[in-house]
């Protein structure tokens, strides 16, 4: 099946290569088309990507002036090629563990009429470029999330679904998983861990005021769909956060 | 039950945030979020910012009865949203009148709790830097 990984990339040129080399050792699980968004990368990173494209034909590089991960992520949809059938996100800097694509792409091959898999992600402090595995010392956690790279998305829905919402400075993944549960997509929450979600003194969901904000913003703009719109359903029994309520993570 | 001459947002964990004029508010402690209709969203940040419930009453006065604005402080109160406060009420905001006469909904605040484990945990609560994330308040 023809999997496109859809990728936005910003002065990333540390993590980059681990993240793309976690994709490309799953060649053969799915016919696969990555789609990496330059975001007008300062640093080294579209170089360590062209060098990655030597050795990886399925990667596409795309640069652009820097305009935000919402328009990349949106670039990145607008690249789908035709026959694109799944579609999936990974960030610059984390990593798609071993055999997640074969996990859920076996459960789009049983089930044409399949949608969308929500799997889990693991927070992890470290992880090792090498074998692209958390450390031995590293602490996780693993939940059901809100995370892009813990779907697969069928052509179809993100069809259905549309462009990311480009009023979002933020959270715009948020509202584009809020979007894509309200449709009542056929589900599966599968047990695959889908994301080493990599936790760094970088990570943007650092800047808290402004991600709070915008994470409302993506609650309120859902409560107004749903309230325009009463065929769209509520979206329960999808995420699993409870463990990190009595968790701190370092 | 007796209205308080002025109210404040119940606790840390009610946040508030307005988009285009309507609020929307969420319980971290419990995960609920409350959608507003437009005279709701008026009412519910005039209360939020201290404005006294008689000159509430008052700027409402011949398009929201003071029955139904009474009704709906006690419910926002019984969502554990306000809470009676000891504050000098404050003068009602000059614009609420006419804010209250374009708007074209009856009050009412709506409660939802199918978010609840998104909201408990990610990503509002505040964090202390040498925690790291996510850091959520211990229930004490």
């Amino acid at each position: 099946m023809k999997l496109s990984v859809i990728m936005p990339v910003y002065n990333r040129e540390r993590y980059v290569v681990a993240a793309l080399r976690s994709l490309i050792r799953q060649r053969d699980a799915a016919d696969l088309d990555i789609i990496v968004i330059d975001d007008g990368s300062t640093d080294g990173s579209a170089q360590a990507v062209r060098a990655m494209m030597d050795e990886a034909s399925c990667i596409r590089l795309f640069r652009q002036e820097n305009m935000g991960v919402t328009r990349a992520r949106n670039s990145g949809l607008s690249r789908l090629k035709p026959e694109t059938e799944l579609v999936s996100f990974l960030d610059s800097d984390d990593i798609s563990p071993a055999g997640r694509f074969a996990a859920d792409l076996d459960l789009f091959r049983r089930d044409p009429s399949l949608e969308l898999t929500y799997s889990r992600m693991m927070l992890v402090d470290r992880i090792d470029d090498e074998t692209l595995e958390p450390t031995r010392d590293s602490t996780s956690i693993t939940v059901r999330g809100i995370h892009l790279s813990a779907a697969i998305f069928s052509r179809r829905l993100v069809d259905r679904i549309g462009a990311f919402d480009e009023d979002f400075v933020q959270a715009e993944d948020t509202d584009f998983l809020l979007r894509s549960f309200e449709v009542g997509p056929r589900c599966a929450l599968p047990d695959t861990l889908a994301l080493y979600y990599r936790r760094h003194a970088g990570n943007m969901t650092r800047q808290q005021d402004v991600q709070s904000r915008e994470f409302m913003r993506a609650i309120y703009k859902s409560m107004k769909r749903r309230r325009a719109n009463p065929s769209l359903k509520p979206i329960e029994g999808i995420f699993e956060l409870k463990k990190l309520a009595d968790w701190q993570f370092m | 039950m007796p209205l308080s001459d002025v109210y404040a947002v119940a606790s840390r964990d009610i946040v508030f945030e307005s988009f285009d004029g309507e609020a929307v508010v969420l319980d971290l402690s419990n995960g609920k979020y409350f959608g507003f209709s437009d005279s709701g969203s008026k009412v519910w940040q005039a209360l939020s910012s201290g404005v006294g419930t008689e000159a509430l009453i008052r700027s409402a006065a011949g398009r929201i009865d003071a029955a139904a604005i009474e009704a709906f402080i006690t419910q926002l109160v019984e969502f554990g949203l306000l809470a009676p406060s000891s504050a000098t009420p404050l003068p009602s905001f000059d614009d609420l009148p006419a804010a209250l006469a374009a708007a074209s909904e009856p009050l009412h605040v709506s409660v939802h709790d199918d978010l609840a484990d998104l909201i408990i945990v990610d990503p509002i609560h505040e964090v202390e830097e040498p925690l790291g994330w996510p850091a959520v308040k211990q229930v004490s």
